[in-house]
């Protein structure tokens, strides 16, 4: 398993549950200061096919939301355990609570 | 009182400084084709200056953002390159415009043809840049810039009927020659919504330490600025109507223009004229040097600013110093810069999508403007009429071309 | 706080509130048995041009070793030196000493400074 990581390679890459399917993308991470750092308590995870993302990336946009349309970022965070980061190009989560469809 | 003078500044810079290359050529066209029909457009395109600069003013003001800056951290590098390499192209070619109206100017003072003195207009734009006091050169060029007041005096000399303009505000159909009709709607679109205005005012923004005690300043100054520019730019319009399609006459070549200041004016009218095409496009072209730069600079996260000496900030003088050169160059080459004006502002109206709606999603980020995010009329105003723009400009770009211009 | 939002490609200013570049990426750190943590920024050296295109930043990085400044790497910013994260990322580091401003170095001796006036 690797050390570091470049989150900014992370963004946008597939996350597979144990069965190998693509149950969306890795959107952002969320930071909580612990000690002097900052940790990842959870990874963002948004759809992942393309048409969803679109949809997705236009609902949240608030131009769209002013006049009417669309709706607020809509991902779910993952907390960090669930993850697997052998293949940092693959990254699975091996927790399997039933949000994840 | 420091604020009235920000404000009368403000005021003068947006009254001296409408008018360009860009609204100048499509203004007098709109009127010598068209007469008073298309003073809707110039309205329209200045509602939409209006409300964009107080958008990018806004944004310097609460966010302490730059319009680049803001864009870049909002989209990341990814989506940030879209608008970053769609904006300097166009900003390049409009670049090149004002250097050719400059050298235009001076083509129509001296009967040297225009392209000899692209060279001289390009290194003394690059001049005033290089010694790093722009706002004192800012300063200046707004007030010599409200020598285009010239033709306000102008249209009334020619007893403007201010009823019958006033009532072409209303959009309507051509009734001849349609495709041209809507690209020179769409060009003088294109020539009051340039990006370079705002993404030159959010940077003015923060150089001035603006913070949310001035955006009522704001707002005066991109209203009424914008609103006195626009007349100006009607003015232009107006005079080419009364003194060429009243009388059938089309303007094929650039020295029967002066002709719509000649007119009422006599021999004052044409140097006034000279004088009001070389200063605005002069006063423009040194502007867009710097859009392009502080695009580039922000974007990157470059040292940037107008009063930086040249060794401080060395990859954005190297941006400016480069652009005006191969802008110099384009004109030197002995392009119609007519043609290449009008082309530009038409290429201006179909990229508006790009270059608006990036500032349209900041503006309504709570993370960068709080409470003070747009409402939702000026939203929709704008993304409607950018997204219409662009359409319209889709279909009459090619049947312009098509048809022969 | 989301990292992306608040650290990606925000503006980078150093101890005296210059200019340095902008957050180009991010390094985590991965650790056995307790939560990631934000290890350090990445500034430069093609970095963003990565994230735009691999195969194009590559190219891109061929052809500036041609010539510029020898050193051509991001300079990584271990979390430690983060000052403040507000407006922009304040580090704990004096720009004109880092490689961040290579680029900027090398185009003022190279190029700008031939030019009088600057």
């Amino acid at each position: 398993m690797p050390t570091r990581l470049r989150f900014d390679h992370l963004i946008g890459k597939e996350v597979r549950n144990s069965h190998g399917r693509v149950i969306g993308r890795i959107e952002d991470a969320r930071i909580e200061p612990e000690g002097g750092e900052y940790v990842i308590t959870h990874f963002l995870i948004g759809p992942a096919e393309g048409l969803a993302r679109l949809r997705a990336f236009l609902g949240e946009l608030p131009t769209l939301r002013s006049i009417g349309l669309g709706k607020e970022r809509n991902l779910r965070p993952f907390p960090w355990q669930w993850f697997d980061w052998s293949d940092p190009n693959r990254p699975s989560v091996s927790a399997e609570p039933a949000l994840h469809e | 009182m420091n604020k009235l003078v920000e404000i009368a500044l403000g005021l003068v810079t947006g009254i001296g400084g409408f008018l360009e290359a860009g609204s100048l050529a499509t203004s007098a066209q709109a009127g010598a084709s068209f007469g008073f029909q298309l003073v809707w457009a110039i309205a329209l395109g200045t509602i939409c200056i209006a409300f964009l600069i107080e958008m990018a003013g806004r944004l310097a003001a609460v966010s302490k953002h730059t319009l680049p800056d803001a864009m870049r951290e909002r989209f990341g590098i990814r989506f940030f390159t879209v608008p970053l390499v769609v904006v300097v192209l166009v900003s390049f070619l409009v670049l090149a415009s004002e250097i050719g109206g400059v050298s235009l100017a001076l083509q129509l003072a001296t009967g040297i043809r225009f392209q000899w003195w692209a060279p001289a207009v390009a290194l003394a734009v690059w001049l005033l840049l290089w010694a790093h006091n722009f706002s004192l050169v800012e300063k200046g060029a707004s007030l010599l810039g409200l020598v285009t007041l010239v033709f306000l005096v102008g249209a009334h000399k020619l007893h403007a009927p201010l009823g019958e303009i006033g009532s072409n505000l209303i959009p309507s159909l051509p009734r001849e020659d349609s495709a041209k009709y809507w690209f020179t709607a769409v060009s003088i679109i294109g020539a009051s919504v340039s990006p370079y205005l705002f993404y030159f005012y959010s940077a003015g923004a923060i150089e001035d330490h603006w913070d949310e005690g001035y955006l009522g300043v704001n707002r005066v100054i991109a209203g009424l600025g914008m609103g006195f520019g626009g007349t100006v730019a009607v003015a232009v319009l107006v005079c080419a109507a009364l003194v060429f399609h009243t009388s059938g006459v089309q303007i094929d070549r650039y020295e029967q223009i002066p002709l719509i200041l000649a007119q009422p004016l006599g021999r004052w009218g044409f140097i006034l004229f000279v004088a009001s095409l070389g200063i605005a496009c002069f006063g423009a072209a040194l502007e867009i040097a710097l859009q392009i730069a502080y695009l580039v600079a922000q974007g990157f996260g470059w040292k940037w600013g107008e009063n930086i000496r040249p060794s401080q900030a060395a990859r954005f003088s190297l941006v400016y110093t480069g652009a005006i050169l191969l802008a110099g160059l384009l004109i030197l080459t002995g392009i119609d810069p007519l043609k290449l004006t009008v082309f530009s502002m038409a290429l201006t109206a179909l990229s508006l999508p790009v270059t608006v709606v990036p500032l349209l999603i900041v503006m309504n980020d709570p993370e960068y403007l709080g409470d003070n995010v747009n409402h939702w009329i000026a939203n929709t105003a704008v993304l409607v009429v950018s997204v219409i723009a662009c359409v319209v400009a889709l279909v009459a770009i090619p049947l312009q071309f098509l048809g022969g211009s | 706080m989301e990292l992306g939002q608040a650290l990606l490609d925000q503006q980078v200013t150093d101890r005296k509130g210059e200019l340095m570049g902008k957050v180009d990426g991010v390094i985590v750190e991965l650790r056995k048995a307790k939560p990631p943590r934000v290890a350090g920024l990445l500034i430069g050296g093609g970095t963003a041009a990565e994230r735009v295109h691999a195969g194009w930043a590559r190219w891109l990085l061929r052809w500036r070793r041609g010539w510029g400044p020898r050193h051509d790497e991001p300079l990584e910013v271990p979390w430690g030196k983060v000052l403040k994260i507000g407006v922009d990322v304040k580090v704990d580091l004096d720009a004109e000493r880092t490689p961040a401003l290579d680029w900027e170095h090398w185009i003022r001796d190279r190029i700008i400074s031939r030019i009088p006036g600057a």
